[in-house]
């Protein structure tokens, strides 16, 4: 059957015999899971510990795992065209901001492992 | 083209082009590039699974002894992992935009060394524990 959706013919020719683009997409999707597992134990134990900041930290956490999980998965697929064209896959913004919003979600949660600890 | 990048110990949005690697050199293979993003991504998991564990220590067992003291240990090394990641995963792709040898780092066998010393002090803190 022929596809009749809008998706451009399939290409006649394998381009990344390694599949190295594939294996990046899911590093960037382990990665967003990874982020919304570690969002879903901070927001659970703030809120056991009565710390709503954390609690709210960690919700938007999981949020941020759950938009990063959707970009990969666009991400992958508007790459197909720019690797066959030769261009960089290069993404400092995603990496920049990956790297940042990790540093404070575990600087959020290092920060209630001291409230809770001083407070015991 | 520029051949030195720019130096910043905490670098500033890539669009500026302060810590944009694009500013130097010329594009790679493809698959260092992709391989480079996926080392970053692996030390974000890492972290990650670091900081898991310093929570799971301090909420999991919070009667056990020196507990607290391994879970903020985990947390501190987890965040110092991702603090540094954008930072090592730039200087690599720089270094493979000039052609020049990938930067050295002592951070994964500190990584290493560490998690050994704490799963060792885990065990003694059990058996510790056990004994009172």
């Amino acid at each position: 059957m022929r596809p009749t959706s809008a998706h451009p013919p399939r290409p006649d020719r394998v381009f990344d015999a390694g599949l190295q683009h594939e294996r990046t997409a899911l590093a960037w999707e382990r990665t967003a899971i990874a982020t919304m597992v570690a969002g879903a134990l901070l927001g659970r134990w703030a809120a056991e510990d009565a710390a709503p900041l954390f609690g709210v930290l960690g919700i938007v956490q999981v949020a941020f795992g759950g938009a990063l999980l959707a970009w990969a998965g666009t991400h992958y697929e508007e790459l197909h065209g720019p690797l066959r064209e030769g261009s960089s896959p290069t993404h400092p913004t995603a990496t920049w901001v990956v790297g940042l919003a990790t540093t404070i979600g575990i600087g959020a949660a290092l920060a209630l492992a001291l409230v809770v600890t001083l407070n015991r | 083209m520029a051949r030195t990048a720019p130096q910043r110990s905490w670098p500033g949005r890539p669009r500026t082009g302060r810590s944009d690697p694009r500013t130097v050199g010329t594009d790679p293979d493809y698959r260092f590039t992709l391989a480079n993003e996926r080392t970053f991504l692996a030390w974000v998991r890492t972290a990650l699974a670091l900081a898991a564990g310093g929570l799971a220590a301090i909420h999991l067992l919070p009667d056990a002894l020196g507990s607290e003291a391994l879970g903020l240990a985990l947390l501190a090394l987890g965040f110092f992992t991702a603090a540094t990641s954008f930072r090592r995963w730039y200087r690599s792709e720089v270094a493979m935009r000039l052609g020049e040898p990938l930067p050295t780092s002592r951070l994964p066998q500190f990584v290493a060394y560490a998690i050994a010393v704490f799963a060792v002090a885990a065990v003694v803190l059990f058996v510790v524990d056990q004994a009172r």
